[in-house]
C-alpha cells in the first residue's frame, strides 16, 4: 500500500501530463479526422492558459467559470482564423496556422501586463488529476459518438476525397471549421488545466516545439481512431520517465544519450507501425479473429 | 533605411537563402518537409569546425569535405527515414515525424560528441578586416555572400542544364511518369537528398563562420527556413533565394523602423497574410495550395 | 530433515541480518542532495557547468569530511529544459529518492512551476541559477537561493561604471523572450532611470538569434555613451563582436550572461574592455575562491559563474547540516539555513537574507588582455 502511495507521489505529475498531452493530441486529431493538418494548437492552448490565469489571478473568477472561458475564448478565435486559412491545403494550412501560433506567442512575449517572458507565476493549483481525466473522458466520449454517425461519415468522406465529398453535397467548409473550433476548445482547456496545475504559465511553453509535439502524439498514436492520439501521448510522455527509471540500471547517465533513445523509439514506431500504436490492439484482434475462423 | 542596414539585411538574407535552397529542393521533388534539415545544418558546421581545428585544414578544403559529409548524411536520412515511407498514403505527415526523430537523434549525437558549449571557428579562418562599401562590410561577410552566390549558381546550373537536373524535374512533376520514361526514381530522389543536405550543410558552415557553432544553432533557421520556402513557392529555387533575401532585408527594416520586438511578429503575420491573400506564392506554380 | 534445514536457514538468515545491522550503523550518515538540471535542450550549456560544480563540491567536501560523520551524496536528474520534466524530477527526488534538499532547477520558468511542490512537501530547495525577482523565494519558507538576482548585481555595477566613465546616455539591448534576460533588462532600465541616465534607444532580440547587426546599427545611430546589454551566454559574444565590427568604440556593459570564459574565447579581441556586472568575481584572491579555481583546474574544467554558484549551493547545504550538528533531516537543513552567515565560498562571504535570497558582494569586472580583471 505504501509502495503504491510512493508510486503515485512520484508519478502524479507524469500521470497528469499524460492526460494533458492526450487532450492536446486530440485537439490535433479533430482536424486530422477531416484530413486537415492544422497546427495552431500551441496558440490556442496559450490563449486558454493565459485567459484562465488572468481570470483567476486578476478577476478572481470561480474555477468552473474560468475553465468555461478557456474553452470558449479559443473557440471564438478559431472562427475568424478558420474562415480564410481552411481554404489552404496540406502543408500550407500547417504553416499558416503555425504562423498564427507564433504571432500569439510573440504577442505574449511583448505584452508587459502579463510580464512577457517571465510569465505569470503564483497561480493557485486548482486542477486535480481527476479533472484532467474527466475532461479527457468527455472528449473521448463525444469523439467516439461521432464515429459511425452521419457527422462522422461526412468527416471520413472529406478526409478520403474532399472534392468528391463536396460533389456529394457535404458542406465541407462548415465541417472543417467545426472541427477546427472543437480542436481550439480542447487545446484551450488543456492550457487552462495545465496553468492551474503547474502554478505558472510562460510563453516559452507555447512555441513551435509544443505544436510539433502535439502532432507527434497524434500521429504516433494513430489518427484513424479517436483513442489513438491518447496512446501516442501516453507513450511519449511516459518514455522520458521510463528511461529515467531504466537508464541508470544499464549505466546510461542523464544527458544526450537518453534523448537519443527517445528519438530512436519515435523513429521505430513511425517506421514499423504505419497506423500508429492504435494498430497494435486492432492487429491483435484481427489475428485472434483469423485464429478463431481457422 | 541606411545603406548599412541594407548590407546587414542582405547578409542575413543570403544565409536564409542557402539554407532554404536545399530545403525546397527536397520539398519540390518529394512534396515532403524534411525537418532534419536544420540538424544537418548544425552537424556540418561541427564537422567543418573539427576539420579546421583538430586537423588544421584550411576552410577551403574543409568546406567541400564537410559538404560531402552532409550530403552523405542526407543519403542516410533518405534511406532510413523517408524511403520506407514512400509507398504510404500519409507519407508526407509520416515523413515529417520520422525526420523529426532523425533530428532528435542527430542532435543527441552531436551533443555527445561536441558538448553543449557555444564554440566558434578560429579567428584567422577567414579574413576579418572590414571595408567601407557604403556601409561597413567585413571581408568575412563578403566571402560568405560570394560563396552563397556560387552555390546558388551551381545549383541552378545543375538543375537546368544537366541530365540529373532533368531527372529531378521529371520526378518532381510525376514520379510515375518519370519512371515510364526511364528515370531511375530511387536514384534521383537519393541524389536530391544528397544535394539538399550538402547545401544545408554549406549554410551551416557559413553560419558557423559568420557567428558561432552550437548544438542548438538549427533553431535559428528552422522555422524561418520553412517560412521562406513556403513564401518562395513550392519547390521553387529562385523563389527560395528571393524570399530568403527578402526576409533578411524585411527583418532588418522592421528592426530599424519599429524595433526588434516587432521583427518576428511582422514576419509571421506577413507569412500568414501572404498565404491567405496570395495562395499562389511569390513565384509558385499553379494553384496547388488551395483545396 | 526438511524442517531442520528450514530452521537452519532461518537461523542463518537472522544471524546475517543481525550482523548487517551494526555494520550499517557504523557507516557514516548520508546527506542526500537531489539536483534538477537542464542537461539537454537549450539550457544544456548551463546545466553542464552546474553539474561540474556539483560533482566537484560533493567530492571535495567529502574528502575534507566537511560535515563530520556525514557523507554527501548527489542524485542528478535532467529536466531537458522543460517544466514538464522538471516537475516530474522534483516529485521523483521528493517521493522516491527522499532527498534532504534539492538544488536547481536551471531555469527560472521551471523553478516557478516546480518549487511549490517542494514547499508543499517541506523539502528545502537551494536555487543556484534562478534570478527572476518574483516566483522563487517568495513561494515559501523552504525555498532559498544562492544566486543573486539581477537587482542585487546590476544597479551597483552601473553606478560603479558611471563613476568611472561618466556616461550620460545609454543604448539598451536585451533578449525579450527569456525570463532571465527580460528580468535583467527591467533592472537595468530602472537603475539607469534612477541615475538620471538618458535612454537613447532600446532594442530586443530573440534567444535563437545570432545576427545582431540590425539592432546594433539602429542603436549606435542614436549615439549613446554606453551600450548596456542583457543577454544569455550564447548571445553575448556575438553582440560584442558585431558591435565592434560596426565601429563601436565606446564601452559595453553586460550582466551575468557575460561572465563566461566563452565571451573572451568567442569574441576574441572584440571583448577587450567589456564591463561585466556579475555575482562571481572570478579573479578574487579570497582563499575560498582560489581553492575553488585550483580544484576545477585539477579536474580539467574551466568554470563559469554557474559552476561557482552550483559549488556554493552544495557548500551552503553542507554547512547547514554541519550547523545542525550533523543532522540530515529536511527540517534540520532548512532550519539551519538562516544561521548561514559569512560563509567562505567561491562567491565571497556568503549569507542568507531574511527573504531567503542569497547575499554576497557582487563585482564589476573588465576584460583586459583576454582576461577578466576587477574594474578599477
Amino acid at each position: 500500500m505504501e509502495a503504491l502511495a510512493t508510486f503515485y507521489e512520484t508519478y502524479q505529475s507524469t500521470i497528469a501530463y499524460v492526460g494533458l498531452n492526450a487532450l492536446l493530441a486530440l485537439s490535433v486529431y479533430t482536424t486530422l479526422s477531416c484530413g486537415q493538418l492544422a497546427l495552431g494548437g500551441a496558440g490556442f492552448a496559450a490563449i486558454g492558459a493565459y485567459a484562465s490565469a488572468l481570470l483567476t489571478l486578476r478577476a478572481g473568477w470561480p474555477f468552473p467559470a474560468v475553465l468555461l472561458a478557456a474553452v470558449v475564448l479559443p473557440a471564438l478565435v478559431a472562427v475568424p482564423l478558420g474562415l480564410p486559412v481552411l481554404r489552404l491545403r496540406g502543408v500550407f494550412l500547417a504553416i499558416a496556422t503555425i504562423a498564427f501560433g507564433e504571432v500569439v506567442r510573440l504577442g505574449i512575449v511583448n505584452w508587459d501586463y502579463v510580464s512577457g517572458a517571465e510569465g505569470l507565476v503564483g497561480i493557485p493549483q486548482k486542477t486535480g488529476v481527476w479533472m484532467i481525466y474527466l475532461a479527457l473522458a468527455l472528449a473521448l466520449f463525444v469523439l467516439g459518438r461521432l464515429r459511425g454517425s452521419r457527422w462522422g461519415l461526412a468527416l471520413e468522406a472529406i478526409r478520403e476525397d474532399e472534392p468528391a465529398a463536396r460533389t456529394m453535397g457535404i458542406p465541407v467548409a462548415r465541417y472543417k471549421l467545426a472541427m477546427l473550433v472543437a480542436g481550439a476548445a480542447l487545446a484551450g482547456l488543456a492550457g487552462a488545466l495545465e496553468a492551474h496545475f503547474t502554478f505558472m504559465v510562460a510563453p516559452s511553453g507555447f512555441g513551435f516545439e509544443k505544436v510539433v509535439h502535439m502532432l507527434v502524439f497524434a500521429v504516433v498514436g494513430g489518427s484513424l481512431v479517436h483513442w489513438g492520439p491518447v496512446l501516442g501521448a501516453a507513450l511519449l510522455t511516459l518514455l522520458p520517465e521510463i528511461l529515467r527509471e531504466v537508464a541508470p540500471r544499464v549505466g546510461l547517465e542523464p544527458g544526450p544519450l537518453r534523448q537519443l533513445v527517445n528519438g530512436v523509439v519515435l523513429l521505430l514506431v513511425i517506421l514499423f507501425l504505419p497506423r500508429g500504436l492504435a494498430s497494435l490492439p486492432l492487429r491483435g484482434r484481427a489475428r485472434r479473429a483469423r485464429w478463431v475462423e481457422s | 533605411m541606411s545603406i548599412q542596414q541594407l548590407v546587414n539585411g542582405l547578409f542575413v538574407g543570403s544565409m536564409y537563402a542557402v539554407f532554404a535552397l536545399g530545403y525546397t529542393l527536397v520539398f519540390g521533388v518529394l512534396d515532403i518537409l524534411n525537418l532534419a534539415h536544420a540538424a544537418v545544418f548544425m552537424a556540418a558546421s561541427f564537422v567543418a569546425l573539427t576539420l579546421v581545428e583538430a586537423l588544421g585544414l584550411s576552410i577551403l578544403a574543409a568546406l567541400p569535405i564537410a559538404m560531402v559529409a552532409a550530403g552523405l548524411l542526407g543519403l542516410v536520412l533518405e534511406r532510413i527515414a523517408f524511403r520506407p515511407l514512400r509507398a504510404r498514403a500519409d507519407s508526407n505527415i509520416a515523413g515529417l515525424i520520422s525526420s523529426l526523430a532523425m533530428a532528435t537523434i542527430l542532435g543527441a549525437i552531436a551533443h555527445e560528441l561536441w558538448g553543449p558549449n557555444v564554440t566558434r571557428f578560429p579567428f584567422d579562418t577567414l579574413p576579418n578586416a572590414t571595408e567601407r562599401l557604403g556601409g561597413i562590410v567585413s571581408r568575412m561577410q563578403l566571402t560568405v555572400i560570394a560563396v552563397a552566390l556560387v552555390l546558388v549558381l551551381a545549383l541552378t546550373w545543375l538543375v537546368q542544364r544537366t541530365r540529373l537536373g532533368r531527372e529531378l524535374r521529371a520526378v518532381a512533376e510525376s514520379p510515375r511518369a518519370a519512371q515510364v520514361v526511364g528515370v531511375n526514381v530511387d536514384r534521383a530522389i537519393a541524389a536530391s537528398f544528397f544535394i539538399s543536405s550538402a547545401l544545408g550543410g554549406a549554410a551551416g558552415i557559413l553560419y558557423g563562420l559568420a557567428y558561432d557553432v552550437h548544438v542548438e544553432m538549427g533553431r535559428s533557421v528552422e522555422l524561418k527556413g520553412l517560412a521562406v520556402i513556403i513564401v518562395g513557392g513550392m519547390g521553387s529555387m529562385p523563389g527560395a533565394v528571393i524570399a530568403g533575401i527578402a526576409l533578411g532585408v524585411i527583418e532588418t527594416l522592421v528592426v530599424a523602423q519599429l524595433g526588434g520586438s516587432f521583427r518576428d511578429v511582422v514576419s509571421f503575420a506577413g507569412l500568414f497574410l501572404i498565404l491567405v491573400l496570395r495562395p499562389h506564392g511569390l513565384l509558385g506554380a499553379a494553384a496547388t495550395r488551395e483545396a | 530433515m526438511r524442517r531442520s534445514r528450514f530452521a537452519l536457514s532461518l537461523a542463518a538468515g537472522l544471524a546475517l541480518a543481525a550482523a548487517a545491522l551494526p555494520a550499517r550503523a557504523a557507516d557514516p550518515k548520508v546527506l542526500k542532495i537531489g539536483a534538477c538540471l537542464s542537461l539537454t535542450g537549450p539550457a544544456a550549456v548551463y546545466g553542464a557547468q552546474q553539474k561540474a560544480g556539483l560533482l566537484a563540491a560533493v567530492e571535495e567536501l567529502n574528502r575534507q569530511q566537511y560535515v563530520p560523520g556525514v557523507k554527501l551524496e548527489v542524485v542528478i536528474e535532467d529536466d531537458a529544459s522543460t517544466k514538464e520534466q522538471g516537475i516530474a524530477v522534483y516529485q521523483r527526488l521528493i517521493a522516491r529518492e527522499k532527498v534532504a534538499a534539492i538544488i536547481g532547477p536551471t531555469l527560472s520558468n521551471t523553478a516557478t512551476a516546480a518549487n511549490p511542490l517542494a514547499q508543499a512537501a517541506k523539502v528545502p530547495v537551494v536555487a543556484i541559477s534562478n534570478t527572476a525577482p518574483r516566483g522563487i523565494t517568495d513561494i515559501g519558507d523552504f525555498i532559498w537561493r544562492v544566486s543573486l538576482t539581477e537587482g542585487q548585481v546590476i544597479p551597483g555595477a552601473l553606478k560603479r561604471a558611471q563613476a568611472k566613465l561618466g556616461f550620460k546616455s545609454a543604448g539598451l539591448l536585451y533578449g525579450n523572450d527569456d525570463a532571465f534576460t527580460k528580468a535583467g533588462y527591467d533592472v537595468m532600465r530602472s537603475a539607469l532611470d534612477g541615475m538620471g541616465v538618458k535612454i537613447a534607444g532600446t532594442q530586443t532580440f530573440a534567444k535563437p538569434d545570432r545576427d545582431f547587426n540590425a539592432q546594433l546599427t539602429a542603436l549606435l545611430a542614436q549615439k549613446p555613451d554606453i551600450l548596456v546589454v542583457s543577454a544569455l551566454v550564447e548571445n553575448a559574444a556575438g553582440i560584442v563582436a558585431q558591435a565592434r565590427q560596426l565601429g563601436w568604440k565606446g564601452p559595453i556593459l553586460g550582466g551575468n550572461g557575460f561572465n563566461s570564459a566563452a565571451l573572451v574565447k568567442n569574441a576574441g579581441p572584440a571583448a577587450e574592455g567589456v564591463l561585466v556586472g556579475t555575482s562571481w568575481n572570478r579573479v578574487s584572491a579570497e582563499p575560498a575562491n582560489q581553492a575553488f579555481l585550483k580544484l576545477m583546474a585539477g579536474r580539467g574544467h574551466e568554470p563559469d559563474q554557474f559552476c561557482a554558484q552550483a559549488y556554493t549551493g552544495v557548500l551552503a547545504i553542507a554547512h547547514a547540516a554541519k550547523l545542525a550538528g550533523g543532522k540530515t533531516g529536511r527540517e534540520d537543513v532548512k532550519g539551519a539555513f538562516s544561521k548561514v552567515t559569512d560563509l567562505e565560498t567561491p562567491l565571497g562571504k556568503f549569507s542568507f537574507l531574511e527573504s531567503r535570497d542569497g547575499s554576497h558582494e557582487p563585482a564589476l569586472q573588465q576584460v583586459r588582455n583576454g582576461k577578466f580583471e576587477i574594474a578599477q
